[in-house]
């Protein structure tokens, strides 16, 4: 947990929640950014963020729960993905094993006459249970689904809170503090659908350009490791930010990509790569591969700089 | 507490979006509001950004956003504005109209000498060559037509032609229940096939002339349905005008096919989506291009009866045109969300009435 924490809850906690991150996540959010997490979290919508693939959106979900000692859980989306997959899974196929083998198998293990024992909860179901705390849900790339993934999510996320778990015949589950949900998109396949993005907060994250070097500062602070001397970091700094501002690339680097290449300048060799040979900006970058990911970008770099 | 009333600064933001067509609902606003009472909009510049990110939800949108917020809070500080201040903004406006009045007096305007207009030849213009210029085609503006591309996709897969034709893999309950009845003991499940989508879908588009401002938002509509429906053959010609004897395998009609090689490939469950404008986008009512038309239906009536066309005119347009005639023969229906949901409810076989 972190007492100093921007983000707000209404509620007073003194320890972290045993599913809550462990480790603390370096991550700098700007005001605007602070301000629609509180939003979300006040108004229990939804939290919609948008923006280029590596520049923080699946990580600011656990620097939320890191610090304020909430449970996180986690639901990444696929093609096949169905909305009743985030409450719950049901096994029929394995309890009608069990059935059949229940004299071969040995005993003491699963009854089939329990029903429960067969289901297992998703994501949304699982932040649904949390007693004392609300926790925090992380729908990451919700534009991979189906088309009608977002509308099925719809009728979850809202008043009155419950869903039912239809072949275990138990009680209904019904959130006792409501979950704050994050969504990430960056729109690859599809748009969202109206009614959705009617409910959600909407942010878009953009590349934090000004805030590289205090990123680079608490994210190696919080590793607990020495960072690279601070000349490298100024001198990567502006060749990064070069890179991204004059080319035409196909898929800009992101944060990420930023922060691996630092780490590749500063310890991949027995020597960190000297900050002066970088800061000459005729030379090429080394390690470019962890910049570039498509080979029109690679050899549209190489070109501009051989000219 | 700020000196304006937010919360109806909210309300008339709010108003004003819905009449721009944001889509805002009653929640959204009650919503606001509690953020409101909450202390997320105590000053201008906080509402601002609370209720932008409440109720944005793309970039398109942020500039209607921007544009009617300016709009009301200009009008409230100009209202509230102590007096004080009124000199100073109004020797701003006086140096700023000076130096408008320079900025366009400096240049002298030239006054050019009116030469008469001289007789010339017109231009000739190249052929297009048979690629799509980058600039033109590939730049996605989605957001602005009046069925988006979600829609399409949507749309598409309700067209279907469903045959148990997959895979067996499908637990029969039933059948399985009845079989172990019967035997008085478990064996094994039935299975069934799995329901596949056999639908062939054949796109006749109308390219160039009449039908340029559309080709981007017709791109979309043959993407869709190539790409992102269930369609299990979809087929795409086109023409220009009228579909003759030979349609175009290739958006920019160079690879001729015979009209009877097309047919050859349909039967009587091919559904036939016709997209161009009749001739209402110039509201021309030409007999022959009518006669070709119902020369061509005539046509592929033999084959099928699954046909639809979809006009991207408004269908105001088309009074007086050929449209309107064409209109009669075949259902014909306006390129908008309710306009392909009824065509592919005509291509389903369900005749409108």
């Amino acid at each position: 947990m972190n007492p100093n924490t921007k983000y707000k809850l209404d509620l007073k906690l003194s320890n972290p929640h045993a599913d809550a991150p462990k480790h603390p996540e370096p991550y700098i959010a700007n005001d605007e950014l602070i301000k629609a997490v509180n939003l979300a979290i006040f108004l229990r919508r939804p939290l919609l963020l948008e923006g280029e693939a590596g520049c923080g959106k699946t990580r600011l979900a656990s620097a939320i729960a890191y610090d304020l000692g909430l449970p996180l859980y986690r639901w990444d989306i696929r093609s096949d993905t169905k909305a009743q997959e985030g409450l719950y899974r049901y096994d029929a196929i394995l309890r009608l094993h069990d059935v059949q083998t229940k004299e071969a198998a040995q005993a003491g293990k699963r009854n089939p006459s329990d029903a429960t024992k067969y289901r297992e909860f998703g994501a949304l179901g699982k932040s649904f249970l949390v007693a004392d705390r609300p926790a925090v849900v992380l729908i990451d790339e919700i534009d991979k689904a189906d088309v009608d993934f977002a509308n099925d999510l719809l009728g979850v996320l809202d008043e009155p809170w419950t869903f039912e778990v239809r072949e275990t015949q138990e009680a209904p589950i019904t959130a006792k503090h409501k979950p704050i949900v994050i969504v990430t998109t960056n729109k690859e396949k599809s748009n969202l659908p109206a009614p959705f993005l009617r409910r959600c907060i909407y942010y878009f994250v953009e590349f934090p350009k000004d805030k590289l070097k205090e990123i680079v500062e608490i994210h190696y602070q919080v590793k607990k490791e020495k960072a690279p001397a601070a000349n490298l970091v100024d001198a990567a700094i502006v060749r990064f930010t070069a890179i991204r501002d004059a080319q035409n690339l196909f898929k800009p680097p992101g944060t990420s990509e930023f922060l691996d290449w630092l780490n590749a300048l500063h310890k991949f060799d027995a020597q960190p790569y000297s900050a002066n040979e970088l800061a000459k900006p005729e030379h090429l970058i080394p390690y470019r591969e962890l910049l570039f990911k498509i080979r029109q970008d690679w050899q549209r770099y190489a070109a501009s700089q051989g000219s | 507490m700020s000196e304006f009333d937010l919360k109806a600064i909210a309300q008339d933001l709010f108003n004003n979006l819905r009449s721009k067509d944001c889509e805002l609902g009653v929640g959204e606003l009650l919503a606001a509001m509690e953020a409101i009472d909450g202390g997320f909009g105590n000053s201008l510049p906080e509402l601002e950004i609370t209720l932008r990110l409440l109720w944005i939800h793309s970039q398109v949108e942020y500039g209607q956003f921007q544009l009617s917020w300016e709009n009301i809070t200009s009008r409230l500080i100009t209202e509230s504005e102590p007096k004080s201040s009124q000199p100073d903004r109004l020797s701003q406006l006086e140096q700023a109209e000076d130096d408008h009045r320079q900025e366009s007096f400096s240049p002298p305007i030239k006054q050019e000498p009116e030469t008469p207009p001289q007789l010339e030849a017109l231009p000739v213009r190249a052929p297009r060559a048979p690629f799509a210029p980058v600039e033109s085609e590939n730049i996605s503006f989605q957001t602005s037509f009046p069925l988006t591309r979600r829609c399409m996709a949507y749309a598409w897969r309700s067209l279907r032609f469903t045959v148990a034709d997959g895979k067996q893999d499908v637990l029969d309950v039933a059948a399985t229940v009845d079989r172990t009845a019967k035997q008085g003991f478990f064996l094994s499940p039935v299975y069934k096939r799995r329901l596949v989508n056999r639908a062939h879908l054949l796109l006749l588009i109308d390219r160039k002339g009449s039908m340029m401002p559309f080709h981007r938002f017709i791109k979309d509509l043959v993407d869709t349905a190539q790409s992102e429906s269930k369609i299990q053959k979809v087929d795409v010609y086109y023409f220009h005008n009228v579909p003759a004897t030979s349609v175009y395998r290739d958006p920019y009609l160079t690879e001729p096919i015979a009209i009877s090689d097309v047919m050859a490939g349909c039967d009587s469950d091919t559904k036939i989506l016709i997209v161009s404008d009749a001739g209402a986008a110039r509201g021309f009512r030409q007999m022959e291009r009518i006669q070709s038309t119902i020369k061509f239906l005539f046509l592929i009536k033999q084959s099928t009866n699954l046909i639809a066309w979809l006009n991207p005119m408004p269908q105001e347009r088309w009074v007086g045109s050929s449209a309107k005639i064409v209109a009669n023969l075949l259902p014909m229906l306006p390129m908008d969300r309710d306009g392909l949901s009824l065509a592919i409810d005509v291509l389903q076989g369900k005749f409108l009435t």
